[in-house]
C-alpha cells in the first residue's frame, strides 16, 4: 500500500518536473530501510503546523506525513522538524574563478562548469540545515551567467546534485562589477583591468546594452551564432519569465535601478539579492512586482553602506512582497542561515513568514517548489532537524536528512 | 586549586583598594516589579519585587513578601523579566585606537581614550550589559592600565566603576613581529625593569641619597602626603637594596611593571594560538604574578587549555565560541566548540561579545545552550563568572549587590526579548520608549532632531548675498 502511494507521488512529482529540472538525481535503490522521524512539533511550511506528529522517508522522498506515531524501520525522535533549508546566496562559489571577467556580460556561461564539488564549503552549508542552494557567479560582471539550483550533498556529480542548472540570471547593480577596473587614459589599453564599467552608470549602461542588443537582434531577425546565439536564447528565457534575474542591490539607488531596468525592459522576473534597504522603497516593490533576498542582520550599516532595519522582513511580510532570507557568504559556524529567521521574528516578522522565507518561497523563486521546500508526500526528504523549537538562538539544527539519507545524525 | 583562592580572595582585597564609584544623582531607592525575575544565586522568583536603596539591592522577594518604602519610585510590571544583567568580561571598543604604537607601555591609562558617547555602549544597554571591563587591543606587547565602566554617562566619571583596573599582556605577535621577538620583547621588559632597578640601587649606594635627590628636583613629593613608601620587589625575584629607595623615585614608566611583578596587578594576558599559552603562563610564573594572570584566550586555543587547567588561571573567552580548523589531508572543516572543553577541563571562564549587537553576550549564552552547554552554565559564564573573575558584586540579583537590574520583555536568553529598561547602580538608565537610536535601527527611519543643522551663515555669504 505504501509503496503505491509512494509511486503515485513519484509520478506525480516526475509531471511537474521537467519543466525546471534539467537532470534527475539517480533513483535510490528500494530496498533502503524507511526511517520515520517523530517530533513534538513539525513544521511543513505546507499548512499548519502538526503537534506530536512524524515524517515518514522511503527511498530519496517523504513517504508520509502526519499527526500519530507512525511506523517505519529505523525511529528517530526530535524536538522539532522543519524542511531543509534553501540559501539562494550562500558562500559556494568559488571565487574569482566562478565568473569570466573578460567580458562584462558572460550570459551564455553557467556557473556549473566552475563548481567545485569537492569543497568543504557544502558541507559547512549542510551541517547547518541548508540542502539547497542557488549557486551563482560571483559579483565582477554586470551580467554574470546563469546560476544554478543545487544540493548541498549526494555524490560529488553534477548531475546527482542538480535539481535546476538555470535557476537564475545572476546580475549585479552595486560597485563590485566596476571596482578595480580602470578607464584607458592616454593612449591603448595597457593591462586586463583597463576597461568599462568604472562606475555604477557604467554598470546600468552594460545592463541596458545587453538587453536592447539581444531585443534588436530579435526584433531585426538577425541570426547569431556561438557564444552570442546562447545567449540571447538566456535572455529569451528571461523575457518569458521562465528565468529569474537574480540581481545583487544593497542600498536603495541599486535597488531603484534594478527595478526601473525591470519595469523598461519588461523583465517579468526580477529578484534583488542583499536589498537590505528594501524598507525604503516597498511601494517601487510592490508596483514592480519584484521579489527579495534579504542579507543577515547586521544593526545599522551593511555591505555598500546600506541601512538594514530590523522590522525590513515584517514590512515586506504586511505588504505581501515575496521574500527569502540568506546567509549570504556568512562562514563562520554559528553565524548561519538557520538563525536569520529568528532575527526576522525579532522585528516582527511571523514564524510561518520567516519559516517560508527559508523554505518554500525561496524555492519558488528558483523553480523547484515540486521537488523541495516543504514536507509533503512525493517530495524530496530534505529535513532538518532540531534541538528545541526552530530559529531560538538556544536551539540548534542537530540533524539532517538530504535525499533520504541520514547525513547529520543526532544520536552521534 | 590555586585559582579558587584568588577568587574568593579578590572581591575584598581589590575593594578595599579599589573605590567603588557611586553613579552621581543616584535615586533615594526604587522599586523594580517582574513577574519572574531570574536572581541567578537559587530559583527564579514568580511575581517579585527589587528595592534599591543607595545603589545597593536592598530587599529583593515576592511581592507582598517583601517590605516596600513609603515614597517609591516603581518601574516594570508582571510582563517583565528581571535579570542581573550581563557582564562583559572584557573589551576593547568605545575608544579611541586599542593600542599605542609602542611595545611595552605599562604607563598609559585607557580612560585617555574612552569615548562616552559611542554607540558602542548605547549598544551594550539596549544588549542588557551593565558593566564592562575595557582593556587595551591585542597590538601590543605590554598594554596599558584599563578599567571598568557601566555603560551609561557622558563623561568618563560618569562611566567608572573602577578607574583602573588590571593592565595588558600579549603572548601573541603584535603586529610587525614574530613569535620569537614577541617573547623576546617580553622576556625583555622584565630584564629592562631589573636592570633598572639594579642601577637605581647601585647609584643610591654610591652616592647616598642620589635617587631621593634626583626625585626631588623634579619636584616629586617623598615625604608628603603623595609618599608611597619603600619599593620592595617580588615575590620570584628581588634586587637587593631596593628598600633603599622611596617608592616615588622610581620612574613612572617603570613603575607600573613592579607593581605586576610585586603581585598587585591584575594582568590580562591575551593568547589567539595554543602555543602562546606557554609563554603567557612562563612569563607570569618567572615574575610572580601567576596568581593575578587572567587569560584571555580564543576558541582557536582549546588545545592548550589543558595547561590553563594545571595552572589554575580563570580564562576569558575572547569573540567566537567555535574554533574552525581543516584537516589537511581530507580537507574535511573540523569544529571544536570551546565552552565545552572549557567547562570539561573545570576551568573558570567567561564569555565575551563578539560583536556588540549581533553576537551580543545574549546571543553568545544562547547560541552556546544550542550547542549543548547546559543553561545555568552558560547563563553563569555570562554573569556570575566574570564578576567573580573581576571581583565585582553584580551578575546576580541578591540584597548588597550593585544595584544592576534589566528589564527584559521575555526570557532573555530568547531571539524575539527586547531590553525595556536597564537600571544602573539604582539609577534608571534606559528607557526602549524613549531610545530614538533604537527606533531607527527597528524601522530605519532617521530620528527627528538627528538631522544635520543648517549651516549658519558667515558674513561672507551675507555680503555675497547682497
Amino acid at each position: 500500500m505504501k509503496a503505491l502511494t509512494l509511486t503515485a507521488a513519484l509520478a506525480l512529482c516526475l509531471g511537474g518536473l521537467t519543466q525546471a529540472t534539467e537532470v534527475e538525481s539517480t533513483p535510490t535503490p528500494t530496498q533502503k530501510k524507511s526511517i520515520v522521524l517523530r517530533a513534538d512539533h513539525v513544521f511543513t511550511a505546507a499548512g499548519d503546523p502538526i503537534k506530536g506528529g512524524f515524517v515518514l522517508v522511503e527511498g530519496d522522498k517523504i513517504a508520509g506525513v502526519g499527526p500519530g506515531a507512525g511506523s517505519g524501520d529505523e525511529e528517530i525522535e526530535v524536538f522539532a522538524v522543519t524542511p531543509g533549508l534553501i540559501d539562494l546566496s550562500p558562500d559556494i562559489d568559488t571565487g574569482n574563478f566562478s565568473v569570466e571577467q573578460s567580458t562584462e556580460a558572460p550570459i551564455d556561461l553557467s556557473v556549473t562548469d566552475a563548481l567545485d564539488l569537492f569543497s568543504y564549503r557544502w558541507k559547512r552549508e549542510l551541517k547547518g540545515g541548508v540542502t539547497t542552494v542557488l549557486a551563482s557567479p560571483k559579483d565582477r560582471a554586470v551580467l554574470g551567467g546563469t546560476a544554478a539550483v543545487i544540493k548541498t550533498g549526494g555524490p560529488p556529480l553534477l548531475e546527482a546534485r542538480l535539481l535546476n542548472k538555470y535557476g537564475a540570471l545572476r546580475a549585479a547593480m552595486g560597485s563590485e562589477p566596476s571596482s578595480g577596473n580602470r578607464a584607458a587614459r592616454g593612449g591603448a589599453p595597457r593591462n586586463f583591468y583597463t576597461r568599462r564599467p568604472t562606475t555604477r552608470m557604467g554598470v546600468e549602461w552594460v545592463f541596458r546594452k545587453t538587453f536592447y542588443d539581444a531585443l534588436a537582434n530579435k526584433r531585426n531577425d538577425v541570426k547569431l551564432t556561438g557564444a552570442a546565439k546562447k545567449g540571447q536564447e538566456v535572455i529569451a528565457r528571461v523575457m518569458k519569465g521562465e528565468l529569474a534575474i537574480v540581481c545583487e542591490a544593497y542600498p536603495t539607488h541599486d535597488i531603484r535601478t534594478a527595478l526601473f531596468l525591470k519595469e523598461e525592459f519588461g523583465i517579468p522576473r526580477m529578484i534583488l539579492d542583499g536589498a537590505a534597504e528594501a524598507w525604503r522603497e516597498p511601494e517601487l516593490l510592490k508596483r514592480t512586482g519584484a521579489a527579495v533576498i534579504l542579507p543577515p542582520y547586521v544593526a545599522g550599516r551593511t555591505t555598500e553602506n546600506a541601512f538594514y532595519a530590523l522590522e525590513t522582513a515584517k514590512l515586506l511580510e504586511e505588504l505581501g512582497i515575496e521574500f527569502a532570507l540568506s546567509g549570504n557568504g556568512n562562514s563562520s559556524p554559528l553565524d548561519r542561515l538557520m538563525h536569520q529567521p529568528g532575527w526576522a521574528m525579532r522585528g516582527g516578522c511571523s514564524f510561518d513568514a520567516a519559516l517560508e522565507a527559508v523554505t518554500i518561497t525561496p524555492a519558488k523563486m528558483v523553480g523547484v517548489a515540486d521537488r523541495v521546500g516543504s514536507i509533503e508526500v512525493g517530495k524530496d526528504a530534505d529535513l532538518v532537524l532540531w534541538s528545541g523549537v526552530p530559529f531560538e538562538a538556544t536551539s540548534h539544527v542537530i540533524g539532517v536528512v538530504l535525499n533520504g539519507e541520514l547525513v547529520v545524525d543526532p544520536r552521534k | 586549586m590555586k585559582f579558587k583562592d584568588l577568587l574568593e580572595f579578590t572581591p575584598f582585597a581589590t575593594g578595599a583598594l579599589l573605590t567603588l564609584m557611586a553613579l552621581p544623582a543616584t535615586a533615594q531607592n526604587l522599586v523594580i516589579k517582574a513577574g519572574r525575575i531570574v536572581t541567578m544565586t537559587g530559583d527564579d522568583i514568580e511575581n517579585g519585587v527589587i528595592v534599591i536603596e543607595e545603589g545597593r539591592i536592598k530587599a529583593i522577594g515576592k511581592e507582598g513578601e517583601v517590605k516596600l518604602p513609603w515614597s517609591d519610585n516603581t518601574i516594570g510590571g508582571p510582563d517583565h523579566v528581571a535579570f542581573p544583567g550581563f557582564v562583559e568580561a572584557y573589551s576593547n571598543r568605545g575608544m579611541d585606537r586599542a593600542n599605542e604604537n609602542i611595545d611595552v607601555a605599562p604607563f598609559l591609562d585607557i580612560r585617555d581614550s574612552v569615548d562616552p558617547v559611542a554607540y558602542y555602549f548605547e549598544d551594550c544597554l539596549r544588549s542588557g550589559i551593565t558593566t564592562v571591563n575595557l582593556q587595551q587591543g591585542w597590538n601590543c606587547v605590554v598594554g596599558g592600565k584599563g578599567m571598568i565602566v557601566r555603560p551609561h554617562g557622558m563623561t568618563v566619571e560618569e562611566m567608572m566603576v573602577r578607574p583602573t583596573y588590571g593592565l595588558k599582556m600579549c603572548a601573541s605577535p603584535k603586529s610587525g613581529k614574530s613569535r620569537s621577538t614577541q617573547a623576546q620583547a617580553l622576556r625583555g621588559a622584565f630584564t629592562d625593569l631589573r636592570l633598572y632597578l639594579e642601577d637605581i640601587v647601585r647609584k643610591e649606594r654610591d652616592q647616598r641619597g642620589y635617587a631621593k635627590r634626583e626625585a626631588l628636583f623634579q619636584g616629586k613629593d617623598l615625604d608628603g602626603e603623595k609618599a608611597e613608601g619603600k619599593a620592595m620587589g617580588g615575590s620570584t625575584w628581588k634586587v637587593d637594596g631596593l628598600e633603599l629607595i622611596p617608592r616615588g623615585a622610581l620612574d613612572e614608566k617603570q613603575a607600573p611593571l613592579l607593581r605586576v611583578v610585586e603581585g598587585k596587578q591584575t594582568v590580562f594576558f591575551e593568547c589567539m594560538e595554543a602555543m602562546d599559552i606557554d609563554l603567557a603562563l612562563s612569563v607570569a610564573k618567572d615574575n610572580g604574578f601567576l596568581d593575578k594572570t587572567i587569560l584571555v584566550v580564543t576558541a582557536s586555543c582549546w588545545r592548550g587549555y589543558d595547561a590553563i587547567a594545571k595552572a589554575g588561571v580563570p580564562v576569558i573567552l575572547k569573540g567566537s565560541l567555535m574554533a574552525t580548523e581543516r584537516d589537511p589531508y581530507s580537507g574535511e572543516e573540523i569544529e571544536k566548540f570551546a565552552p565545552e572543553v572549557l567547562a570539561e577541563k573545570g576551568i573558570k571562564f567567561a564569555l565575551t561579545s563578539a560583536n556588540s549587537t549581533t553576537k551580543s553576550l545574549w546571543f553568545q549564552a544562547s547560541t552556546a545552550i544550542g550547542m549543548g552547554l547546559d543553561r545555568d552554565a552558560a547563563l553563569k559564564a555570562v554573569t556570575t563568572a566574570p564578576a567573580e573573575i573581576l571581583g565585582l558584586k553584580t551578575g546576580s540579583l541578591a540584597p548588597g549587590q550593585l544595584g544592576n537590574v534589566v528589564l527584559f520583555t521575555g526570557d532573555p536568553l530568547s531571539m524575539t526579548s527586547l531590553v525595556d529598561h536597564v537600571v544602573l547602580e539604582g539609577k534608571h538608565a534606559y528607557d526602549r520608549s524613549t531610545d530614538k537610536r533604537n527606533q531607527q535601527l527597528l524601522d530605519g527611519a532617521q530620528p527627528t532632531g538627528t538631522e544635520a543643522a543648517p549651516e549658519e551663515k558667515t558674513d561672507d555669504d551675507v555680503n555675497e548675498d547682497k
